[in-house]
């Protein structure tokens, strides 16, 4: 038997994880649900929460919860968690650890080897931090493949005739645009663009401004630094968002949002959808723009596309519909689930892989320019910096090539080497990406051919090496983000860490012991009314985490007189539920 | 050394689409997670003929046996010149073919 690898869509605010059995994609549930939420947290006791779990906390107690932690992936970044700091690395391999564990209660042994999905736009560091997560979770990484590939692949696989598609992935915060041609059994992306840092995230922030601002307005209230009122402002922000996609207006309510000045300030304001999609249009626009630039590199307009593939929640957004239906003169394709159809994809991929099948096959390509800069002439003066791109915007992956350059001094014996990412003729326009220097060259005349590959693999992952042609003394590195990357012993420590987090399960804590009775009766009636969030009605869990959150602000002011009513309505629900 | 032609194994008169019919199958039995250097080789032989352009391209720099008259027969075959092409066109293609994928530069492409 071929060793089972899985398929994760690892994502800002959603995670998934896919197997495919005799042939047949299934997302794995875990407790009736394929949708665990990217949200981590440290509970009461010390342990570890991820997924629902942890999102419902995160309204109680955001300073021990962290979300979208995938935005600050390949960066220089900490998150504080519960007064300890982590790097977004591990954070994402609690995530992932997770969904390890849902998989191998599912298939009834350990699982190691996964397919993770990245969004296509992601730069070779966040792909680094990527691979890293998933060596901190105890899981190898077989394969990185591009989100709307992913997605493409579902879409593509048994499609009989050739097709162009168009993939509008816009998920929690990246969006991705592809140009794909399925044609034969084949999946070939013909040029991919994006901004990975583009997402409903974003949208969800332009509400809360607007949340903010109307409070300033109205109450004279600041609610930066008020940590749990804006925790509910987030989701708040996030439910009208939501309920946007269906609904022409939402009223936003929050009761006893914080006190100022002695008294409790209520939330109450309605949002219109034209209002909001004024808010957002600027990102719109945006990804409108990319997509005109991913046709472009395809060579192709609008007329030659045959479907178009929404992928990632964000694109429930009724006026991207339109946008693109204004667009491309017909409605796009959904009959997948957007949120799940990225996982299904990474699980076929690993079927293929792992040698379970091989009906469809990717043929990815590259959404960046990779070059290095030389001496040479920007707008028709010398410039030290040119940048000369080597391999080029959409070529197919894996993808090497080489370039030659001449030492410019006599007896020029080291030469320094930048790669950039990017389109810009002056490099330093560019991201530089990584350097390194080549020293003891030969001492000979200007002129001494040195050698540069660069050879970006099927993970989007670069490697460079240099070489003087002369002597065949060779330099090589994997391009790496020396700032986020892990040391091996680091990586090391990191798993030990993490693995730490879940062992401490269980543990009990005396934190709430300094508070009053009615104040302790409140909180065992949340995590009842939370341990019961699984098996009730959307409508039932609404009405708790109203009245959760009516309880908290409660707690949070000490006044157990305004805890009476809702502790009695919740009770009366738990009792409604349990009988 | 095979040449593209070779590789996909199809004929040099083939068009378009039979050449990239031709690709898609042998992608399809040599997919990039298996034999990358089968895959890449595959790749370049056909970005090398996909289209008029690149063949054209293929046809000029890549044959250097050819005599010169064989090569301008190549690019412009006999049978096709009695409508000759218009100025405009000849410069398109000429600034197409001038662009910075021919070995013009000091530049060395690796396999």
């Amino acid at each position: 038997m071929s060793d089972i690898i899985i398929g994760i869509d690892l994502g800002t605010t959603n995670s998934e994880v896919a197997i495919v059995e005799n042939g047949k994609v299934t997302i794995i549930a875990d407790a009736g649900k394929k949708i665990l939420p990217s949200f981590v947290g440290i509970g009461d006791g010390g342990e570890i929460l991820v997924g629902e779990t942890a999102r419902n906390q995160y309204l109680v107690y955001p300073e021990r919860t962290v979300k979208s932690i995938k935005r600050l992936m390949g960066q220089d970044a900490q998150v504080v968690m519960a007064d300890r700091q982590y790097s977004p690395q591990e954070i994402s391999a609690v995530i992932l650890k997770r969904l390890k564990a849902i998989a191998e209660d599912y298939v009834g042994h350990s699982l190691s080897k996964a397919v993770i999905t990245v969004p296509a736009y992601f730069s070779d560091a966040q792909r680094q931090a990527t691979r890293e997560a998933g060596e901190i979770a105890g899981l190898e990484v077989v394969r990185m493949i591009n989100e709307p590939t992913a997605a493409a692949l579902v879409y593509g696989a048994g499609q009989s005739e050739a097709k162009r598609m168009l993939v509008y992935d816009l998920g929690g915060g990246t969006f991705d645009v592809s140009v794909v041609n399925v044609q034969a059994g084949v999946v070939e992306v013909l040029s991919s663009h994006g901004d990975n840092h583009l997402g409903g995230d974003d949208f969800d922030q332009q509400i809360v401004e607007h949340i903010q601002n109307h409070l300033r307005e109205q109450h004279g209230v600041e609610i930066e630094g008020h940590g749990k009122a804006m925790a509910r402002i987030v989701r708040a922000a996030e439910n009208a968002k939501l309920r946007l996609s269906d609904e022409p207006f939402v009223q936003i309510e929050e009761e006893y949002l914080l006190e100022h000045g002695g008294t409790p300030i209520h939330l109450t304001l309605e949002l219109a959808r034209s209002t909001y999609e004024d808010m957002i249009a600027d990102y719109i626009n945006a990804t409108m723009d990319a997509t005109h630039i991913a046709l472009k590199g395809a060579k192709l307009t609008a007329t030659d596309i045959d479907e178009i593939i929404l992928v990632g929640g964000s694109t429930r957004t009724p006026c991207i519909r339109e946008r693109l239906f204004d667009e491309f003169g017909f409605e796009p394709h959904g009959e997948v689930d957007p949120d799940l159809c990225v996982a299904m994809g990474a699980a076929m991929q690993a079927a293929m892989i792992a040698g379970q099948s091989i009906d469809t096959v990717l043929v990815d390509v590259t959404p960046y320019t990779y070059g290095t800069s030389a001496l040479g002439y920007l707008d028709g003066m010398p410039y030290p910096y040119q940048f000369v791109p080597i391999i080029h915007k959409n070529s197919v992956l894996p993808v090497r090539k080489s370039e030659a350059f001449m030492t410019h001094q006599d007896g020029q014996r080291a030469v320094n080497v930048r790669i950039y990412q990017g389109e810009d003729p002056d490099a330093l326009n560019n991201i530089e990406i990584g350097e390194f220097t080549i020293e003891d060259l030969l001492d000979v005349p200007a002129g001494n051919i040195i050698t540069l590959t660069l050879d970006l693999d099927l993970n989007g992952i670069l490697h460079v090496s240099a070489r003087e042609k002369a002597s065949g003394m060779e330099k090589s590195i994997t391009i790496n983000n020396a700032i986020s990357r892990f040391a091996p012993e680091e990586l090391a420590g990191a798993k030990r860490r993490i693995e730490g987090l879940f062992g401490e399960e269980g543990a009990e804590t005396d934190a709430d012991r300094s508070e009053s009775a009615a104040a302790a009766e409140a909180r065992n009636l949340i995590k009842k009314a939370e341990s019961l969030f699984d098996t009730v009605s959307a409508e039932d869990k609404e009405d708790m985490v109203d009245l959760i959150e009516t309880i908290m602000a409660g707690l949070e002011s000490g006044n157990d007189a305004a805890l009476r009513e809702p502790v009695e309505r919740l009770n009366d629900i738990i009792y409604y539920l349990e009988s | 050394m095979k040449s593209p032609y070779q590789i996909l194994g199809v004929s040099e008169q083939a068009s378009d689409a039979e050449i990239k019919q031709a690709y898609l199958q042998l992608v399809k039995d040599n997919p990039p997670d298996r034999d990358q250097q089968r895959f890449r080789q595959i790749q370049q032989a056909y970005e090398a003929i996909k289209d008029g352009d690149s063949r054209l391209r293929y046809a000029l720099f890549h044959l250097p046996s050819l005599t010169f008259d064989e090569l301008l027969e190549h690019a412009f075959p006999q049978n096709r010149v009695a409508h000759a092409m218009p100025a405009e066109d000849f410069l398109k293609l000429l600034t197409s073919v001038a662009s910075d994928k021919l070995p013009f530069k000091t530049q060395v492409k690796a396999s």
